[in-house]
């Protein structure tokens, strides 16, 4: 069995179940590291209810099917999991499952795999070539090189520096008895953290585009009689552009949306809000609470006249790990609650603040200025190419006393990936590199 | 006419190994040397091994191979480079005696009885079925179903010495006629490399007081897992450097160096330029290194490595004077560029046989590569493998992951190589794993199924096998929490541990090595540096070496989708062009191979690989 892969194999956003599906090796092993239900042992061809872990202490209701190899799709062990629909939380469960091993799939790889395994049909292999035909021109159409030459230069020249880097560790180590001046691990250490700065960069940017292609997914949160829902209405206001069911949010709850600075702001959960608003004091904490797993943003509002309570606490808590921006609300009154991180004073009531709210969500996220031209890789797969070099990154610097080779290797990897995006894995333009900038030989 | 088994033509450094193991593994080998004084000739420096040369003699050795042994046999000096920088790129180099590396190796050939040594020089070829008849200079013939050629260096070579060219092999022995052109007419391929030796001088005249010392190492290691006792050091190196004198003089006399003024025409090693090069192209730097090296015990010639040129005699002569040291010394050969022919290897497959032509075996530096340890790697594969074709069994293929020799025959095979190739750690991908340490246990089964490794060699290999296992047990003992481990942690500045332990994770701690363990709790019954030192990286490396062997597990999946000779790419709908060109060239013979390709990229990779699959199945 090959390398295990992950993809979403239903379209996106549409129907209200998602499948996520993995093959290869190790599957059933990763998904249980992520799914949890009652039953001990996990049969083949049988669907099993539980809970996966999308993050710290965050739970999704889910359904899960293994298929043993070679009884499946691909003739590998396989499994799905089926969890309510929404973009985000099925790009969550991807995610999850890339994190506890698996790959990404390429374009057609399942059918791939499928076919390599003989559990499909000669006839299809023609279908499967253009599926994979199709997504080398589409990548090459939307690919770096034409639709964002800046972001290719910068990657290329990422890759250069590494090319540079690596010539000086590879010259010390084959030619070690000439004289030049030999890498040290300072050197090494200090290119390296550049090379990590300028991805962090990039991510952030990328990731700040993905903002401007999606919206923002906002959630208001606070216990009852807060003004969750007054925030609601001048936030939506009179800039409301769209008031619709929005695919890729959430199960059923309603999200409603508008423009602020050109950026689309969704607002999910809406109905929660609405509905505690209108049965006064049953408290909708849990249903606030659900909505905080889709948020990019979370406002956490509370009543600036009142002193800070238990459930405020509670909420406090289950917030960590997330952006939250504090909305104190009514500073009409006498403000006696305590000064928060990120703060925002506002007052629905008088329109105070709100646009400046507005500014807050947006910059919140969108950390740097994006214009037309700047740097922003679409392609998730290289994103996430890029956040695994900066671990590789990481993992050398944590390792004490590395010897050069270990160090060698590790930086040999950060370089091949970065070649998966730039095209170019050519071993020989390190060799070459090192030919032209030192004097070897006997 | 005489017929053999088998006929070797070339008795260097590929050529001696490739006959050994064809007369070892019981054929009737006849081996043809333009002549018998240039038998294992160290043409070029004397040493043997270096960073990844010396993987590559180690690995000759565990295969069954001689050089590591008569290497170890005839060293002068022995050291190990890249000490402290990890135990992957940690190699052996040792000076060789040039005389008795000769010597000793006609010996072995001379005391090999199924094997045939003798002097001729082939100056033609054919192929008649599975019969090969060369004929020599001398008009006589030989016949045999399986040949290896392996000429080095001597192909229609010239020696190139400012304007005096010489149709001469190295050294002033006779080079080879009439073969090129009988290659040529086998539809054979070849191309012109250029290579050169540095000046060699007389001891007498060198002032020593003015160079550093170059001594070997007192621990020390050797190449062959053969050799019982260690290597003495009986000589010393010495570093010396250029002055801006020697610069003049070579930048005034730039129009008389052929290398330069474009005389000529063969391509040159980028790792191996002559010092006109260096200092044309690195203008910049004020000195070069140099260090001389003794040629042999029984002379007083010495090499000046670093100083290789194809200058006029005369230039040659102030330019030595120059040098730091040199000022009084006596030329004893001059320095010269050499050209010659040699095959692209991408006519080759990874068995070293010629695609075209069966039981057509090609090793060493007619392939396109440099260096004894590269051509002796390559010998004794294309012995193996003609002797493999004799009995009819299948051929071996090193992986990239097995070994460096893999690596080296992967790459000239399937990329080629547009100057003479030179091994080096950076070009194997799996550098962790192929150590020096390790080419016994990587290669030794290998050697053992090819019928290369005797009885001796294996038992060795076994025994040490069972006594590495015992001190790996070893390591599964605790170590009791009291005071002394307390102490003995503190000391090597670990955090002290709250429990008992076992000694494989006070192993894994960063600043202990089994060494400080032995010191400390002698818990082995091992002394034996060597293999306590391979449990050492063993354990220590663990988790890196397990992610290399995930990377070949990836690669391997490829290597086992094979690719029929006669796949047809030609009317294939959905590859490149370029990809198609190149496919058809190469024609490689596993998917993995064609991945490694310039100019296929992975989505050609995908598609051919489900092509591929069709098509075996169509076959079936």
């Amino acid at each position: 069995m090959e390398e295990p892969i992950v993809a979403i194999s239903t379209p996106l956003g549409r129907g209200a179940i998602s499948i996520v599906r993995m093959s290869g090796k190790n599957c059933l092993e990763i998904a249980l590291k992520v799914f949890h239900c009652s039953s001990k042992e996990i049969k083949p061809r049988y669907m099993y209810f539980g809970q996966l872990e999308i993050e710290n202490g965050t739970f999704e209701e889910c359904l899960m099917v293994y298929f043993k190899a070679p009884f499946s799709y691909t003739g590998e062990d396989i499994v799905e999991f089926q969890i309510h629909g929404g973009m985000l939380l099925t790009q969550k469960v991807v995610e999850l499952c890339v994190k506890n091993g698996c790959r990404p799939a390429e374009a057609g790889e399942f059918s791939k795999r499928a076919f390599m395994n003989e559990k499909i049909t000669l006839d299809k292999a023609e279908a499967i070539i253009g599926e994979i035909n199709a997504e080398t021109e589409g990548e090459l159409n939307s690919s770096l090189k034409i639709t964002n030459g800046k972001l290719a230069e910068k990657i290329n020249k990422e890759q250069n520096d590494l090319t540079n880097l690596l010539a000086e560790i590879e010259v010390s180590l084959d030619y070690p008895e000439h004289d030049y001046e030999e890498i040290v691990k300072e050197k090494i250490f200090e290119k390296l953290k550049e090379i990590k700065a300028q991805n962090d960069n990039i991510i952030e940017i990328s990731k700040s585009g993905k903002y401007l292609k999606n919206g923002i997914n906002v959630a208001l949160v606070g216990k009852a009689n807060v003004g969750k829902s007054s925030i609601l209405n001048s936030l939506l206001g009179e800039d409301r552009a769209i008031v619709t069911d929005i695919e890729g949010t959430t199960r059923d709850s309603i999200s409603e949306s508008f423009f602020h600075k050109g950026v689309k702001i969704n607002l999910i959960d809406t109905a929660g809000i609405r509905e505690t608003s209108d049965v006064v004091e049953k408290i909708g904490i849990q249903k606030s609470l659900d909505s905080i797993n889709e948020a990019d943003i979370v406002l956490f509002i509370r009543d600036g006249s009142q002193k800070e309570s238990k459930e405020d606490k509670e909420i406090e808590n289950s917030l960590k790990d997330k952006l939250v921006i504090n909305v104190i609300n009514k500073t009409d009154k006498p403000r006696i609650i305590s000064k928060k991180e990120n703060e925002i004073e506002v007052s629905a009531l008088k329109e105070t603040n709100i646009s400046k709210l507005k500014d807050m969500i947006v910059d919140f996220v969108i950390t740097k200025e994006i214009s037309a031209d700047t740097l922003v890789l679409t392609n998730e797969r290289h994103i996430q190419i890029l956040e695994e070099c900066d671990s590789l990154i990481q993992e050398i610097f944590s390792i004490k006393n590395a010897s050069l080779d270990v160090i060698a290797m590790l930086i040999k990897k950060i370089w091949e990936k970065l070649g998966q995006i730039t095209g170019n894995t050519e071993n020989e333009d390190i060799i070459s590199l090192i030919f032209s900038k030192f004097c070897l030989g006997k | 006419m005489e017929n053999y088994d088998a006929i070797v033509i070339g008795a260097g450094h590929a050529g001696c190994e490739a006959a050994l193991a064809l007369a070892r593994t019981g054929n009737k080998t006849l081996l043809l040397t333009i002549s018998l004084d240039a038998v294992s000739f160290l043409a070029c420096n004397p040493s043997i091994g270096g960073t990844a040369k010396g993987q590559l003699v180690s690995e000759i050795d565990a295969l069954g191979g001689e050089m590591g042994i008569i290497a170890d046999k005839t060293a002068l000096q022995i050291r190990i480079l890249n000490r402290g920088k990890g135990p992957a790129v940690q190699s052996l180099r040792a000076q060789a005696d040039k005389n008795a590396y000769h010597t000793e190796m006609k010996k072995v050939l001379e005391n090999e009885k199924n094997l045939f040594l003798r002097q001729g020089e082939v100056v033609g070829i054919e192929v008649e079925n599975d019969n090969k008849i060369v004929t020599t200079s001398v008009g006589l013939k030989y016949s045999a179903k399986a040949l290896v050629l392996a000429t080095g260096v001597y192909l229609e070579s010239e020696i190139i010495i400012g304007k005096t060219r010489e149709k001469t092999g190295p050294n002033g022995f006779k080079n080879s006629h009439g073969l090129s052109e009988s290659l040529k007419k086998l539809g054979i391929e070849l191309v012109r490399f250029k290579t050169g030796t540095p000046v060699r001088l007389h001891s007498r005249s060198v002032d020593y007081s003015k160079m550093e010392i170059q001594k070997g190492d007192d621990d020390i290691s050797t190449f062959s897992y053969m050799t019982e006792k260690p290597i003495e050091n009986k000589a010393v190196c010495y570093l010396t450097y250029t002055t801006p004198k020697t610069h003049e003089i070579i930048r005034n006399n730039l129009d008389k160096a052929p290398a330069i003024s474009g005389e000529i025409v063969g391509i040159g090693p980028r790792y191996c330029p002559s010092i006109e090069t260096k200092i044309v192209r690195f203008a910049d730097k004020e000195r070069h290194q140099l260090f001389l090296e003794p040629e042999s015990a029984s002379t007083e010639e010495l090499y000046l490595q670093g100083f290789s040129t194809s200058m006029p005699a005369e230039i040659q002569k102030d330019m030595v004077k120059s040098v730091i040291g040199l000022e009084n010394a006596e030329i004893m050969r001059d320095a010269y560029a050499i050209e010659y022919d040699c095959i692209v290897p991408t006519q080759l497959n990874p068995t070293l046989e010629l695609k075209t032509i069966k039981g057509m075996f090609f090793a060493g530096q007619i392939n396109g590569t440099s260096g004894y340890e590269e051509a002796g790697a390559q010998g004794i594969i294309a012995g193996i493998n003609a002797n493999l074709y004799l009995k009819g069994q299948e051929q071996l293929v090193l992986k990239r992951s097995d070994a460096y020799i893999g690596v080296l025959i992967d790459d000239i095979v399937t990329k080629g190589t547009n100057e003479p190739y030179r091994m080096m750690t950076s070009r194997a991908e799996y550098r962790l794993l192929l150590r020096q340490d390790n080419a016994d246990i990587r290669l030794t089964e290998i050697g053992r199924r090819v019928g290369l490794v005797s009885d001796e060699r294996y038992k060795k290999y076994q025994e040490k096998l069972e006594k590495m296992q015992k001190i790996e047990q070893k390591l599964e003992k605790k170590a009791k929490i009291d005071e002394k481990l307390i102490i003995f942690f503190e000391k090597h500045n670990e955090n002290p541990p709250k429990e008992s332990l076992k000694f494989r994770d006070i192993l894994k701690r960063v600043n202990i090595d089994i060494f400080d363990i032995e010191k400390e709790y002698k818990i082995f019954d091992e002394s034996d540096y060597n293999l306590l030192e391979k449990v050492n990286i063993k354990i220590k490396y663990e988790g890196y070496l397990k992610q290399q062997e995930e990377d070949i597990e990836k690669m391997l999946a490829n290597e086992r989708l094979t690719i029929s000779e006669d796949f047809d790419y030609k009317n294939i709908t959905g590859l490149r062009k370029e990809a198609i060109e190149k496919l058809e060239q190469i024609k490689p013979l596993t998917i993995a191979q064609a991945s490694r390709i310039s100019g296929v990229s992975p989505a050609d990779i995908s598609i051919l690989s489900i092509l591929v699959k069709k098509s075996s199945k169509k076959g079936k």
